[in-house]
C-alpha cells in the first residue's frame, strides 16, 4: 500500500515536471512575441507633418501641357524647399537646413508622385501630409527620449521647438504606413518598404517549387515504384537522408560555385536562390513523397494489376493520387523551410540593397530573411522597428504556409 | 478421367515455387475443368494462395519469387511464355482477393475502370451498360443504383467484396481466381457471396481457396487438398469429403490436424 502511494506521488510529481516544462515553453514564445509585436507595430503607422503646397511651375519648370514622362523627369528638391520656406517664414539660413531636416528627404519625390497622379494641380494649392524624417518619427512614436542632453539627441531643441508648434497647430498626425508593403528598400528608415524583398522571396519561392517538385516526384517514384531494391538504392537513400541534414550554407557554396561560376548565372537573382533553395528542399521533398507512396496499402496496387493495369497505370491512375496529400504536405513545409532560409542567400549575393521591386527572377533582389537581417544591422533607430514588422510578416508567411499544408492534408486524405 | 482436352481452363504441370532458398509449391500437377468451381484447401501456409497467384502472375511482382512448372490457358496457351503478355493474361483470369480493395473512388470508377484501360467500350453509354451489368450479375445493383458516384470505400465489407467482383468481371474474364473471399465478412455476407458464387459459375470457371470446409463442400464441384506444398489429392468434392483416398485428406477434413 505504501509502495503504490509512492509510485502515484512519482506519477504527480512527473506531471508537475511536465506542465512546468510546456508553461516555460510558453512563457518563452510570449516574450518572443511581445518583444516582436510590440517593436514592430511603429512601423506600420509614419508621421507626417500637414504644408501647404503651392505647384509653382516655376520651380519645376513644367506647365499643364507637360507629358507624364516630364513630369517624371523634372526635379521637385527646388520645389520642396521652396514648400519648406512657405510654410515656416522668416527662417535663416541654418534653421532651413535643421527645418528642412525634419521632413524626409524623399520630400521631391512625394510631390512628384502626388503631381504624377493629379497633373491637374499645376499651378494650384493644396494640402498634404508631408512625410516626416524618421528621426523626429521616432520622437513622436517615444522611441527617442526627449530629456536627455542635446548632444545625445538627433533632434536638436530648436527642431523640438518647431515640433511643438506644429503639434499644438494640430499639423502633426500619424498614417497608416502604406509605403512599407508598397516599396522596396530605401537609406532613409521612412521611406523603405518590404514588398521588394516580398516579391524577391517569392519569385525565389516559385522557381523553387517548379524545380523541386517535378524532380522530386519523379525521384521518389521511380526510386520507391520502379528499381529493384539493392546496394546503390541502399547508397542513394542514405545520401538522401544525409543530404536533409546538410547546413544550408553548404547549397549556398554549391549555388555560387556551379550555377553562378560554371554555368554562368547571374548574382544576386531570385532565379539562383530558388534553384539553390531548391537543392536543399529536394531531399525534404523525396523523403516525404517516398513516405507517403510507402503508405499507400499495396492491396491497391494489386487491385489494379489484376484488372490488367501495367505497371505504369497502376502508379500513375492509383498509387500517386493517393500520395499526393502527403507528397504536397511535405512540399509546403520543405518550402517554408526554404522561405526562412537566410545563409544559401547570404553566398548567392541576394543580401544587397536593391531599391526597385524586382519585376521578373532575373532582376536583382533580396529575400524576406535577408532584408531582415539587412535592416537589423542598420546604425538608424527608425529600422529597429522595421526589422521586426519584416520578421512579423515573414512569421505570417510560415503561418499561412504552414495551415495551408494542414489543410490540404486534411481535404486530400482518403479515409479508408 | 473422361473430360477431353480442351474442357480444361488451365493445366499446370510440375509446378514448383520457391522463395529465396525456401520451397512454397513441390511438383504439383493439376488441371482445372471449365465452367466449375475448384476450391483450393489445406492449412495454413500450405501454398494454396501461393499457387492461386501463379495462375494469373501476381507472384511476379514478389522479387524473390521463382516460379518453374507448365501453365496452359485452354490448353494451348503458355502462361508464362512470350506469347501473350501479362496484362492481356490478367484480362482473362480476373481475381479477388482476401480483404475487399476497392479503390479510393467512385463505384461506378471502380467497375469502369478495367473496361477504360482495356478499351472495351467505345462510348459512354457503352461503358454505363456494361457497369450496369457487372453490378447487376454481382448482385449489388439495386443496392447502389442510386449512389453510384459514392466513394466505394463507403460501402459495408460484403458490399465492397461483391463490388470486387463486378470489378473483375466488368473486364469479362474467363477465369476468376478468388483468395479467400469471405474471410474478412460475417456469414450473412458469406452466405450472399456465395450464392453469387453459384450463378457465376455459369459463364466463368473459378478457383477459390477457402479455409472453410464447409464453404468448400456448400460451393464447389471439384476439391484440391493442398498440404506443405504438395497436392496431396484432387477430385470430386463429393468425393473428397466422404471417403477420400488418402488417409491426410481424410485426417484434415475431420479435423485432426491443420
Amino acid at each position: 500500500m505504501n509502495s503504490l502511494n509512492k509510485r502515484l506521488s512519482a506519477e504527480k510529481r512527473f506531471q508537475l515536471y511536465g506542465l512546468f516544462a510546456v508553461a516555460l515553453s510558453m512563457f518563452f514564445v510570449l516574450i518572443l512575441m511581445w518583444k516582436i509585436f510590440s517593436t514592430g507595430s511603429g512601423a506600420f503607422v509614419r508621421t507626417t507633418i500637414e504644408a501647404n503646397v503651392f505647384f509653382n511651375p516655376d520651380f519645376i519648370q513644367v506647365n499643364q501641357n507637360s507629358l507624364e514622362k516630364e513630369l517624371y523627369r523634372a526635379s521637385y528638391v527646388a520645389l520642396a524647399d521652396e514648400v519648406v520656406r512657405q510654410n515656416h517664414p522668416k527662417l535663416n539660413e541654418e534653421q532651413f537646413i535643421k527645418v528642412r531636416e525634419m521632413y524626409t528627404r524623399k520630400f521631391d519625390y512625394q510631390l512628384r508622385d502626388y503631381l504624377l497622379d493629379n497633373p491637374d494641380k499645376i499651378g494650384q494649392s493644396i494640402i498634404m501630409k508631408i512625410t516626416a524624417s524618421s528621426d523626429l518619427d521616432q520622437i513622436v512614436k517615444g522611441n527617442y527620449p526627449r530629456d536627455v542632453p542635446e548632444a545625445q539627441r538627433k533632434i536638436n531643441d530648436y527642431q523640438l521647438s518647431v515640433l511643438d508648434k506644429l503639434t499644438s497647430e494640430g499639423k502633426v498626425s500619424s498614417v497608416f504606413n502604406f509605403w512599407f508593403f508598397t516599396k522596396g528598400d530605401s537609406r532613409d528608415p521612412e521611406s523603405a518598404g518590404i514588398w521588394g524583398a516580398v516579391m524577391g522571396s517569392l519569385y525565389a519561392l516559385i522557381i523553387c517549387f517548379s524545380f523541386a517538385f517535378p524532380i522530386g516526384l519523379l525521384a521518389s517514384v521511380y526510386l520507391e515504384e520502379f528499381v529493384k531494391p539493392g546496394k546503390v538504392t541502399d547508397i542513394i537513400e542514405v545520401n538522401i537522408n544525409n543530404l536533409a541534414a546538410v547546413p544550408s550554407i553548404v547549397f549556398g557554396l554549391l549555388g555560387l560555385g556551379m550555377l553562378i561560376g560554371v554555368i554562368g548565372l547571374p548574382y544576386q537573382v531570385p532565379l539562383v536562390g530558388g534553384l539553390v533553395l531548391g537543392f536543399m528542399t529536394l531531399p525534404t521533398i523525396i523523403i516525404a513523397s517516398r513516405a507517403s507512396l510507402r503508405s499507400v496499402p499495396p492491396s491497391i496496387r494489386e487491385g489494379a494489376l489484376a484488372v490488367g493495369a501495367t505497371k505504369m497505370q497502376t502508379v500513375f491512375h492509383h498509387v500517386i493520387p493517393l500520395s499526393l496529400p502527403g507528397t504536397l504536405t511535405g512540399t509546403i513545409i520543405g518550402m517554408a523551410q526554404a522561405l526562412g532560409e537566410t545563409a544559401p542567400l547570404l553566398m548567392i549575393g541576394m543580401v544587397a540593397f536593391v531599391m526597385e521591386i524586382p519585376g521578373g527572377p532575373l532582376d536583382p533582389a533580396t529575400g524576406l530573411p535577408s532584408q531582415i537581417y539587412l535592416w537589423s544591422e542598420s546604425a538608424e533607430r527608425g529600422f529597429l522597428e522595421k526589422t521586426s514588422a519584416g520578421i512579423m510578416l515573414l512569421l505570417l508567411f510560415l503561418i499561412i504556409m504552414n495551415t495551408a499544408a494542414v489543410v490540404i492534408r486534411r481535404r486530400l486524405e482518403v479515409k479508408w | 478421367m473422361v473430360e477431353q482436352v480442351n474442357s480444361f481452363a488451365i493445366k499446370t504441370k510440375n509446378v514448383s515455387v520457391h522463395y529465396g532458398n525456401k520451397m512454397a509449391i513441390d511438383d504439383v500437377t493439376i488441371n482445372f475443368t471449365k465452367n466449375d468451381v475448384t476450391s483450393l484447401i489445406g492449412p495454413s501456409g500450405c501454398g494454396k494462395s501461393t499457387f492461386l497467384r501463379c495462375l494469373n502472375r501476381m507472384n511476379d511482382v514478389i522479387e524473390s519469387c521463382k516460379v518453374q512448372g507448365e501453365f496452359l490457358l485452354n490448353g494451348v496457351t503458355d502462361i508464362y511464355g512470350d506469347s501473350i503478355q501479362v496484362e492481356t493474361l490478367r484480362e482473362k483470369i480476373g481475381m479477388v482477393f482476401q480483404k475487399p480493395n476497392p479503390f479510393p473512388k467512385s463505384i461506378f470508377e471502380n467497375v469502369a475502370y478495367g473496361p477504360k484501360i482495356h478499351g472495351l467500350a467505345s462510348t459512354q453509354s457503352e461503358l454505363n451498360d456494361i457497369v450496369m451489368e457487372s453490378l447487376n450479375r454481382a448482385g449489388l445493383y439495386e443496392e447502389v443504383k442510386d449512389r453510384m458516384d459514392d466513394i466505394a470505400t463507403g460501402l459495408s465489407g460484403g458490399q465492397q467484396q461483391r463490388l470486387c467482383i463486378a470489378r473483375a468481371i466488368a473486364i469479362r474474364p474467363e477465369i476468376i481466381l478468388m483468395d479467400e473471399p469471405c474471410s474478412a465478412l460475417d456469414p450473412i455476407a458469406t452466405a450472399r457471396i456465395e450464392e453469387l458464387i453459384n450463378e457465376l459459375k455459369e459463364k466463368y470457371t473459378i478457383i477459390i481457396v477457402t479455409h472453410s470446409m464447409s464453404q468448400a463442400s456448400r460451393i464447389s464441384q471439384r476439391t484440391a487438398f493442398f498440404h506443405l506444398g504438395k497436392l496431396i489429392e484432387h477430385g470430386d468434392t463429393s468425393k473428397i469429403f466422404t471417403k477420400p483416398d488418402k488417409e491426410q485428406t481424410n485426417d484434415y477434413i475431420t479435423g485432426r490436424f491443420g
